[in-house]
């Protein structure tokens, strides 16, 4: 099969005139006749039971159609939790009943003809329960903990040699305990569902990174056939993660949509979806790290707890990652899920690798310490070329070269190895490292490709654009393989009527759709070479049809002969060649494909049967704390990279800037605050959850190293979307420490916790 | 009166006789005029996703603002002309500078932010003023982008203005609009409503202040930064709303040979100009108390009308002894600033009275005043606590000091202990850190997610020994003052 040419690598994004014209429709844009708006009315306790719900108030506020309670909602079936192969993001459904599992869950759904009706009416929506008192967080009485490995098919905990004896004779070992906080998505764009039913054909457009598996939940739990769902989602504005799984509230708006036979939007509000929809759950480690007297590690200890909801089981598992990142001897993990009354959390950017490699990359920078080494020279000392669990290579794993350009660029050699000793306009100065990391992964992907003979291409892919430059790299992608200008390109993203797509998560997307891409446009070269060979005549008669490929508008032999499209496709007798390409990857058997369609995910990588594969990047933060007021500052961060082939350098750049920004707010600014009397998030909005503003950032560089990985897939292409925040919040908390001798193991860093040190 | 609202939706004329209270231009945008270009992001002025661009003249010209649509009432554009992202590229498809750049230096990424940042650095532009990197980032610091490339969108905005692309259809038009808006001008007082609720907009003092003396549960309404959340995030009816815009006595600034008066109409945006004349200090706080959006349509009147224990102005305004004007039908009355906050959620307002003006006086030769805002993050944040210290030193001695907070206590407070063990003594280090401790005595601040209550008073305290630094000139310019500096690099 042809390589793939790498075309437009600097190219702006091609939907970049809709979106600066507002011209993008996402999904709350949609136009339907003649709506009703919804409103949803959620919980003020976190558990117990609603003891009666009074909506006669609510009732009588003009152009209100209807009140849904757990009275007199529609029956929803309920599909499996995500986690148990289904699409739910969590596996209770409320309104079912009179039970509340967590604050913040919906009570009530107001339908009115007005959205400000609505919102009146939810307004006079007057709720009495019988509270129980509930577990808010780790420590709370009343919390469960329980053994992954005990309570989780799809859990292991990766292990190899004797982890506790090795520590037992090691000459250095750091033991110690950290913590991430909770954290929410806070995409830009808010959760809606618009549904609209036409006979008994309904259309659902709602922003989404799996297109497929909303329509497969929402059929499921509406049950009705899946081919009587469509749902649209052609732009989502930012997802995160928390746009993947299926929430409560698509099959009640359908199901209300239906009851009233009208159309009903609901946009939940960024404080519901706060509790509504998923977040990254806080976590906490125990490490034992231990090191021979020269630095080369003898033994590694994960134990990762994370906080997960009372019904549903989510864990992100993130030992999978940390164990294979050095060339560790002995390992011991296990993780463990501790039950509190809260909703279920779910995956937001690179889930398993934020939290659990904000422990590993931290207690390595406490060891160099401890050994008094360099801490990235610790790092490289460590480096392996072979998975510790598996004992099989990694495919590609350039983490030594990361290290040694990120060191250039930064200027790592101004380093002063000594606690404070780094000043700068009188600010005390910290550089920090860490390693960046995410599992190189794929998911089977169908697509429907067009070549005319005018040289015009079409991809039609239920794939989606979340920001990532979807549209962007597979247009690329169909241009290079079919010799077509970029410009020539239309891409279809983001719909159920086209061909299924990947879901858009665990950096999956672009790999796994420009494979089937690559799939179907060497059956397209392969129909016009075929033609244009074994004909009597012609300037390609005769020749290997496997030396013909398509470039620039002709269809041209490895000698240049060649004859423009059009001729080409005369011979063929055909105006348009179109294809319909299926792609699983490696160690994925046929039945996934169906499952595709059906909305099961498949998704293969990391560590697998004869490889390992992953991404690697090394992150390098420059922080500036004033020695009075103790505030930290990042002035300046590097990222260098190594993950296959980039596809378009403006688009991958945005998504590893992005990322480091996103590593910057872990460490630094975003927690979702808890007020553990009611197990409530208090901070439920974008001015108290602090996100990262343009002047929290100021300098950054990255690189992305050249590596050509043929082993991953054709392609070559590796994810990105989720490597550029990992290690980032270890990077700056280590800085700090370089900065100031304060030891951040629980992020984010605050100032009141620096105060505490009392060593600046 | 008038029953019709009356404005320019790009250049087209909108008349709406039916309007709901409550609803937001954004609402109306998207539902009504099926403008979808125009986002929701959080319904609370906080991303900027909504940014739209409010015209208005003004002494002869027009004046563009930047606002937030979703908290914005649709009835406040009577008289306006509104401009969204859809108006901006020009009649024959070509894209308006703005809008260009943004594409050449890859500043969308979702994309969901990216009409908002469109319209924050077009109003930027049609300014006119210099963009350099400070003025940019000040002037998008209120636009949120979570796939966070800031980076690119602020090689937008400094090439700009170097960028080809459409912009005749707007500019060429702007006198035609100006008397096209002075027409709408018609100085009738304006009810609107829908279901039996209202929205009024009197077109003088005198007006609004017979409306809501008859209508003391009215809801009064003057940017709407506050007042807009109780409707957006509280699901709360308001009936009637009465909206202080269209009352030009509100919004003047009038000129003292001992204070100014500021309207209780006069925007932050303009009132920072003022401010920042006589008090640098107060000025660079206004700048930091929310973004351009924010600063262009909330009032310093409304933040001491509405009494939030965590306002930011109020500290500054005690510090300064500056007053509440308040009125009452025909009889006007002076309150104390500091004396107006009575408890959480109390002020000495009655019923049917309104919040007129504040006068601030000038500051004096001996007089040091300095404001201070703990938060978080450096910008656009809730204060966790806010200071507005003033100390008149005569001779070296302290003859007067008035220290005010927010954030130690359910209303803005002044620590009046602390204050006492400053005045007689001369203005020293000891003097500083003796009241600092005794501030103790004064407050009994909260914990909560912005603060524990141990910190809240620990930076009260240090708060006071650093203006005793910075009123000394030791330890140097140990923060920001004036014009944006970039604290960061």
């Amino acid at each position: 099969m042809a390589e793939l040419p790498l075309i437009g690598e600097g190219a702006p994004r091609i939907d970049g005139r809709l979106k600066v014209t507002g011209d993008a429709r996402y999904a709350a844009d949609f136009s339907v006749p003649n709506p009703a708006y919804a409103q949803l009315v959620t919980s003020t306790i976190a558990r117990g039971r609603i003891v009666s719900l009074d909506a006669s108030e609510a009732g009588k506020v003009p152009g209100v159609l209807k009140v849904y309670t757990h009275e007199n909602a529609p029956k929803i079936e309920g599909v499996p939790f995500f986690g148990k192969g289904g699409q739910a993001y969590q596996g209770f459904r409320p309104l079912q009943g009179v039970e509340i599992k967590h604050e913040g869950q919906i009570i009530a759904l107001v339908v009115a003809e007005t959205l400000e009706a609505a919102r009146e009416a939810a307004f006079r929506v007057k709720a009495t329960y019988e509270p129980q008192t509930p577990a808010a967080t780790f420590g709370d009485g009343g919390t469960e903990t329980e053994v992954a490995a005990e309570i989780s098919k799809q859990h292991t905990d990766p292990k190899t040699g004797d982890a506790d004896a090795a520590l037992k004779d090691a000459a250095h070992v750091v033991e110690a305990e950290y913590e991430t906080a909770t954290n929410h998505h806070n995409a830009m764009e808010l959760y809606s569902t618009t549904a609209h039913w036409t006979g008994d054909h309904l259309t659902i457009y709602e922003p989404s990174q799996w297109v497929y598996g909303l329509r497969a939940g929402v059929a499921g739990e509406l049950g009705i056939p899946q081919d009587k769902v469509r749902v649209l989602s052609p732009f989502t504005g930012g997802a995160f993660g928390s746009k993947g799984t299926v929430t409560a509230r698509s099959a009640l708006t359908a199901a209300a949509a239906r009851a009233l036979n009208r159309p009903v939007k609901l946009l939940v509000t960024r404080a519901q979806g706060y509790t509504t929809a998923s977040y990254r759950a806080e976590t906490k480690h125990r490490i034992r790290l231990g090191a021979d007297g020269d630095g080369t590690f003898v033994g590694f200890v994960h134990e990762g707890f994370e906080l997960t909801s009372r019904p549903d089981t989510f864990l992100v598992s993130g030992t999978e990652s940390t164990v294979r990142m050095y060339g560790f001897k002995n390992v011991r993990t296990k993780v463990s899920a501790v039950r509190a009354d809260r909703n279920t959390p779910g995956f937001m950017r690179s889930p398993a690798e934020v939290p659990y490699m904000f422990a590993l990359e931290s207690a390595v920078d406490e060891l160099a310490w401890k050994i008094g080494m360099d801490p990235i020279e610790l790092r490289l000392k460590n480096d392996t070329k072979t998975d510790p669990i598996t004992g099989k290579p990694f495919t590609t794993r350039q983490v030594r070269a990361c290290f040694e350009r990120a060191k250039e660029l930064f200027g790592w050699d101004r380093r002063v190895a000594k606690v404070g000793a780094m000043r700068a306009d009188g600010e005390l100065v910290g550089y920090g490292a860490a390693l960046a990391c995410y599992p190189t992964q794929l998911a089977p992907a169908a697509v429907r490709l067009t070549l005319e003979g005018k040289g015009r291409a079409r991809v039609q892919i239920a794939a989606h654009d979340i920001g990532t430059g979807t549209y962007t790299v597979l247009a690329q992608a169909a241009a290079g393989l079919l010799g077509v200008a970029l410009d020539r390109v239309e891409v279809e993203l983001g719909d159920t009527n086209l061909p299924a797509g990947p879901i858009s998560g665990g950096s999956v997307a672009t790999a796994s759709s420009v494979s089937a891409i690559m799939k179907a446009a060497e059956a397209i070269r392969l129909r016009l070479a075929t033609a244009a060979t074994t004909s009597n005549d012609g300037p390609l008669a005769g020749k290997d049809k496997e030396s013909v490929v398509l470039k620039d508008g002709r269809l041209v032999a490895e000698d240049g002969t060649g004859e423009d499209l059009t001729d080409a496709f005369k011979r063929l007798g055909v105006g348009t060649v179109e294809e319909y390409a299926e792609w699983l990857p490696d160690g994925v058997d046929e039945k996934a494909m169906r499952g595709l369609y059906n909305g099961s995910v498949k998704i293969v990588g990391g560590p697998m049967q004869d490889r390992t594969q992953f991404s690697f990047g090394a992150e390098l933060v420059e922080v500036r704390v004033n020695p009075r007021t103790l505030s930290i500052r990042v002035p300046r961060m590097v990222g260098v990279f190594a993950s296959g082939r980039i596809m378009n350098r403006m688009t991958a750049g945005s998504q590893v800037l992005g990322g480091m920004v996103w590593g910057v707010g872990s460490a630094l600014h975003e927690q979702t605050e808890i007020d553990r009397r009611y197990a409530r998030y208090v901070n439920d909005n974008i001015a108290e959850y602090l996100v990262p503003v343009n002047a929290d950032i100021v300098h950054q560089e990255i690189e992305f190293l050249e590596e050509d990985d043929g082993e991953v897939n054709l392609a070559g292409v590796k994810g990105l979307g989720e490597l550029g925040n990992v290690g980032t919040n270890a990077a700056v908390a280590n800085a700090v420490y370089h900065a100031t001798g304060f030891r951040a193991r629980k992020i984010p860093i605050r100032i009141e916790d620096v105060l505490k040190s009392h060593l600046v | 009166m008038r029953h019709t609202l009356r404005f320019l939706l790009g250049h087209d004329l909108v008349e709406l006789g039916e309007v709901d209270p409550t609803q937001t231009v954004l609402e109306w945008l998207r539902r009504d005029a099926h403008r979808w270009g125009t986002k929701e992001g959080c319904a609370e002025g906080d991303c900027g996703a909504c940014s739209v661009v409010v015209v208005r003249p003004e002494g002869g010209r027009l004046r563009a603002d930047a606002v937030n649509s979703c908290i914005q009432f649709v009835g406040t554009l009577d008289g306006a002309q509104l401009l969204t992202v859809e108006d901006l590229k020009g009649p024959d498809g070509r894209l308006h500078r703005v809008q260009q750049a943004m594409v050449d230096h890859h500043g969308s990424q979702c994309g969901f932010c990216t009409p908002g940042f469109v319209m924050a650095l077009y109003a930027m532009d049609r300014r006119g003023e210099a963009v350099t990197y400070e003025t940019a980032v000040d002037e998008i610091a209120g636009n949120l982008c979570r796939c966070t490339g800031y980076g690119p969108i602020v090689e937008a905005a400094l090439a700009m203005r170097g960028t080809e692309g459409a912009g005749e259809h707007l500019s060429g038009r702007e006198a035609e609009v100006m008397a096209r808006l002075e027409a709408l001008d018609d100085g009738q007082d304006l009810m609107v409503g829908k279901d039996g609720r209202t929205f009024h907009a009197p077109a003088s003092l005198d007006a609004l202040a017979m409306l809501y003396a008859g209508n003391p549960g009215a809801a009064l309404v003057a940017g709407s930064t506050d007042v807009g959340l109780w409707v957006t995030k509280q699901d709360r009816p308001l009936d009637p709303v009465i909206w202080l815009g269209r009352v030009k006595e509100l919004r003047r600034i009038e000129e003292r040979t001992d204070a100014v008066v500021i309207g209780a109409g006069v925007s932050y945006t303009d009132a920072m100009a003022k401010l920042g004349e006589m008090y640098p200090e107060g000025g660079e706080l206004i700048r930091r108390l929310a973004s351009v959006q924010i600063r262009n349509t909330g009032t310093i009147g409304g933040n001491v009308a509405n009494g939030s224990p965590i306002g930011d102005s109020p500290p500054f305004l005690i510090a300064a002894d500056a007053r509440v004007v308040l009125r009452y039908r025909g009889e006007r009355r002076e309150v104390a600033v500091e004396d107006f906050f009575i408890s959480y959620g109390e002020q000495d307002r009655r019923p049917g009275e309104l919040v007129e003006a504040i006068v601030l006086p000038r500051p004096k030769p001996t007089e040091h005043l300095a404001c201070y805002k703990i938060s978080k993050r450096f910008d656009q944040d809730i204060s966790a606590v806010c200071g507005g210290f003033r100390v008149r030193v005569e001779k070296g001695v302290v003859k007067d000091a008035r220290l005010a907070f927010g954030g130690m206590a359910g209303t803005p407070k002044r620590a009046k202990a602390a204050e006492a063990a400053l005045v007689g003594r001369p203005w020293s280090e000891d003097a500083a850190r003796d009241a600092a401790a005794a501030m103790e005595g004064d407050f009994r601040p909260l914990t909560d997610q912005r603060a524990s209550a141990a910190y809240r008073m620990k930076v009260a305290q240090n708060l006071l020994v650093k203006f005793w630094y910075e009123t000394h000139g030791e330890g140097g310019q140990i923060r920001l003052v004036g014009p944006r500096r970039v604290v960061h690099g």
